[in-house]
Order: C-alpha cells, then sequence, then structure tokens
C-alpha cells in the first residue's frame, strides 16, 4: 500500500474545524456590511473588526487544530496510522493555512472591492490595506509554526502575544513612513518600491516560517 | 521478511532520567507475546520505537520487514495500534470515526466492524464525548481490529477498565487470536490480562529486558519451596535457584528452573520440604524484577 493520507488528514481537520470558519468568516462579513453603510465612523469601526476576526482566526485555529490535539491526545490516532511526521506536518500546514486562507481571501478581496467600489476610503488606500490585511496571516504562520515546533500550550500563548502586540507596532511604523500616508490619500493606488518591498517582506516571512517549520519537525527524533 | 513480526536489535534510547538499554526482542509471525512491566519500565518507549514514533539512538527495528522509522509509513497499513494515552475526537460520533478510517483502508470489513458495535454495546451515533472510559476503548480497538492488520499493537489498552469491560475486551482479542497469521504484541502491567491471552511473555523493567520464555515454560519452570531447616543451618541456593529467603527454621526458596532433583538435593542436606507450590504469573514477574535489581546492585526489600 503506498497511497498518501495526507490529504485524509487535511479533510479531517477542515471538517472538524469548519465552525471556526464560517464564524470568523460571517463576523468579517458583517464587519465589511458595517463598512459598506458608509460614513467614515462605521468605515474605521468595521475595518477595526475585520482585521479582529483575522486576529483571532490566526490566534484560534492553531490551538485548536495543533494544540489541543496534541493536548487532548488526538495526537497518538492520528499517528497510529500511515503517516510519518513529515506527512503530518504537510497534512497541519496545508489544512491550517487553507482554513486561514478562506476567510482571508474572502475578507480581502471583499475590502478591496469595497474601497474601489463604494469609495469609502480614497483607493490610494488600497495598498495599506492589503499591507495591513497581510499582518495577521503572518501572524498566523508564526503561531502555527510555534505551535507544531514547541508543542506546548506555553510557546504557543507566547508566540500569540508576541505576535498580537507586534501588529499596532507594524501600523505605527508604516503610518510613520515618509511618504506613504501621501500615497494613501491619493485617487489611484499606488504600489511604488517601499510599498513593494513591505508586501515583499511580508509574503518571504510567511513562506520562510512554513517552510522552517516544516524543516524543523522533519528533523525531529521524538514525536508522541 | 524472515517470519520475524517484530525484530529489535541492541534498540537503545536514552532519555535524562531513563534510559532503554539496548535491548532485543523477537516476535515470530502469528504468536500472541504480553510484555510485562512496571510503571516506567519502558514498555511504551518500546512500542514507540517500532511504530516510529520514536528514533531509536542506537540498534535496529525491523517491524514486518521495514526498518523503523524509515519506513513507518508502508509497516503501519499493517499495524493496528492503540494505547491507553490515545483519545477520539470527543464532539465527534462513533460513526465519524469509523467513517474516517474505513475511507482510507480499503481492507476495511464493514460487517465486522458492524458486528464489533453489535458485541460492544456501542451506537454508531454516540458522540465520543458522551461514553465511558471503557466505551472509548472499545471504540478504539474496534477501529483498529476492523482494518485486519497483520499486527496488532497495544499498549496497556485494559488500564483503567472495569471488570466487565475488560472481560469483554479480552473476549473480543481471544477471538482476533483466531487468526493464526496475525501477531500481537500486547504490553501491560497486569498479568492476569497478559496470563490470559499471550502465548510467550517477556519482563522488561528499568529499560532491560529481564526474561522472555513461553508462557507455559514459566508456569512449569517456577516454584516456590517451603522448607524446614535444621537449626542453626543456612541453605545455599542451588544452581536453579533464584532467592532464599530464610527465617530462624523456616525457609522459602524461589526457584526458575525447577526440576524434582532440586528438592532431593535440599532434603540431602537436611531440610524437610514442606510444600512445593507453583507460582502464578504475577509472583513470577514480581521475582523476576527483584532479581534483577539485585543483579544490578540494588536492594531489595524483603
Amino acid at each position: 500500500m503506498t497511497r498518501s493520507v495526507t490529504w485524509d488528514l487535511v479533510k479531517k481537520d477542515w471538517w472538524l474545524y469548519r465552525l471556526h470558519i464560517v464564524i470568523s468568516t460571517a463576523a468579517g462579513v458583517a464587519a465589511l456590511g458595517l463598512c459598506f453603510r458608509g460614513g467614515e465612523v462605521a468605515g474605521v469601526i468595521g475595518g477595526v473588526w475585520i482585521f479582529t476576526a483575522l486576529v483571532i482566526v490566526a490566534c484560534m485555529l492553531p490551538v485548536s487544530a495543533i494544540v489541543n490535539e496534541r493536548k487532548k491526545q488526538h495526537l497518538p490516532f492520528v499517528m497510529s496510522l500511515p503517516v510519518s511526521v513529515r506527512e503530518y506536518t504537510a497534512a497541519k500546514l496545508v489544512s491550517s493555512v487553507g482554513m486561514f486562507l478562506m476567510p482571508w481571501l474572502v475578507l480581502v478581496v471583499a475590502t478591496v472591492a469595497l474601497i474601489e467600489v463604494r469609495g469609502f476610503l480614497p483607493k490610494g488606500s488600497i495598498p495599506f490595506a492589503v499591507i495591513v490585511l497581510l499582518l495577521p496571516f503572518v501572524g498566523f504562520c508564526l503561531i502555527t509554526g510555534s505551535a507544531l515546533v514547541g508543542e506546548s500550550e506555553g510557546w504557543t500563548i507566547a508566540a500569540t502575544v508576541a505576535c498580537n502586540s507586534s501588529y499596532w507596532l507594524a501600523w505605527f511604523l508604516i503610518a510613520r513612513t515618509p511618504g506613504l500616508m501621501n500615497l494613501a490619500k491619493g485617487h489611484t493606488a499606488v504600489w511604488n518600491g517601499q510599498l513593494l518591498w513591505i508586501v515583499a517582506a511580508e509574503l518571504g516571512v510567511i513562506a520562510g516560517t512554513l517552510a522552517l517549520t516544516f524543516f524543523l519537525q522533519s528533523r525531529k527524533r521524538d514525536f508522541v | 521478511m524472515n517470519g520475524l513480526a517484530i525484530d529489535l536489535r541492541g534498540v537503545g534510547k536514552k532519555y535524562k532520567f531513563f534510559s532503554l538499554d539496548r535491548i532485543h526482542l523477537q516476535v515470530p509471525e502469528g504468536q500472541i507475546m504480553g510484555l510485562i512491566g512496571p510503571n516506567g519500565a519502558g514498555k511504551s518507549t518500546t512500542i514507540r520505537i517500532l511504530m516510529g514514533l520514536v528514533h531509536q539512538d542506537c540498534g535496529e527495528a525491523i517491524v514486518l520487514g521495514r526498518r523503523m522509522p524509515e519506513e513507518q509509513i508502508p509497516a503501519k497499513w499493517d499495524i493496528g495500534f492503540a494505547s491507553e494515552d490515545m483519545r477520539l475526537y470527543d464532539a465527534m460520533t462513533v460513526a465519524w470515526h469509523l467513517q474516517f478510517i474505513a475511507s482510507m483502508y480499503p481492507g476495511w470489513d464493514r460487517a465486522y466492524a458492524q458486528l464489533l458495535l453489535k458485541r460492544f454495546g456501542l451506537q454508531a451515533e454516540q458522540v465520543v464525548r458522551g461514553l465511558s472510559h471503557g466505551q472509548r476503548v472499545k471504540a478504539m480497538l474496534l477501529l483498529v481490529l476492523a482494518r485486519k492488520p497483520k499486527l496488532l499493537v497495544l499498549d496497556e489498552p485494559t488500564t483503567g477498565l472495569d471488570p466487565v469491560a475488560r472481560h469483554e475486551v479480552l473476549r473480543e482479542l481471544t477471538a482476533v487470536m483466531k487468526d493464526e497469521g496475525r501477531t500481537i504484541l500486547f504490553s501491560s502491567h497486569n498479568t492476569q490480562d497478559v496470563e490470559q491471552i499471550s502465548d510467550t511473555i517477556t519482563f522488561i523493567d528499568r529499560g532491560r529486558i529481564i526474561d522472555s520464555m513461553d508462557k507455559e515454560m514459566y508456569l512449569d519452570r517456577w516454584r516456590r519451596l517451603r522448607l524446614e531447616v535444621p537449626s542453626g543451618e543456612r541453605l545455599p541456593a542451588l544452581p536453579g535457584i533464584i532467592g532464599v529467603r530464610q527465617e530462624g527454621r523456616l525457609a522459602i526458596l524461589t526457584a526458575n528452573a525447577f526440576e524434582p532433583g532440586l528438592a532431593n538435593e535440599y532434603e540431602s542436606r537436611g531440610a524437610r520440604v514442606q510444600a512445593i507450590e507453583t507460582m502464578t504469573l504475577e509472583e513470577i514477574f514480581v521475582a523476576n524484577v527483584e532479581r534483577s535489581r539485585v543483579d544490578c546492585g540494588e536492594e531489595v526489600e524483603a
């Protein structure tokens, strides 16, 4: 028998944690609805809610799908199946990233579309929206990597605290970068070198974290 | 494959406070081996190594002809593993678990799974959270048995079960044993359970295999001799005697290679044999552990 069970494990996670995805997506869509009502205050509150919904998913998913699986002793059951640590890690990363991407993509696309169509913010803010919404994705990958590699609730909480407190610092740094905020007020979306560099850095951290997680997991000698 | 379902050669694993000491363990195909040891003896570490979940520091682990941990994926298709620390997903039903496993294993026997559901008194629609400990263990065993694995590895499966649930689980394992091609490794610190189903028994203590033998041979060869000794005499430990406990004129000897000539030998030295008693597996196990610890220079309380 050579069939891989990786995809079975991915489907299992998507089924087990489907409610997380539905609720977080619904919360994000509700926040978008608030933005859709128009007005600066509603737009700001809606924007914060969208970001908060993504931050919550970024924290909740690794805890439910990784930390609790180990804590509640489901992991020995999973590892009794024809799967190695490497395959288990691949399945976990694919299922977790996939689950996160569902609400994330919906909210990013909807936010960009809303700015583009409704114009409740200047179109110049689109690159900033993308950069800001990439932050929870970065945080999610860091928390997921810590949960998998650290194998403990403590490491996961530490990573969550570090990420959640860093979002505001990242916002602050972006806002203070000379010249960038003027672009955000423009009537067209401009992707200059500085903005592209920030996006590339975010994507680099995401890819690097996932690759490092896979590498470190593959080298583990004791797993359960 | 060389006729061995499990072949551990010089397997060692070092932790901060525990070491598995280059153990050798061979389980021929079709055999049911009981692995008995006190808590912390190394049973679970041994089993995790042969399941590929823990990598040994030295030695070779071959299971169903596959090297572990490198070839754990193909090997695990034919291994049914259940351990005491394994839990099903508590929010899901038994039926969901059955479907999950059945979708992966082409050899899944639906009719047998239904039969086991009935025998174990389980309802497919029951949520795992609402099951008792005994029902959870039975559900776990059902998921393992209905795959029809060539090798069953059970790590303390009866721990914490009430007598009725234990009886049901052991009865089902006994039924499974009728399939002579199936090998079972059953670990426990409960000697009664192991005695009930095993052909061969291996004792493990403090990371070392201290004895391994056919069950009947253990029961045949181990005896307790009660002797009355002339006052002032101390009895020697003749070959085949592993323990002598003497208080005043009464001596209790433990033999691990008993033969009638032993009693005659002590009688020729002036002792009077009061009784020659068979020993239970538990008594053999305890005596074995004590002897092993004495051999290692440890003091054992009388």
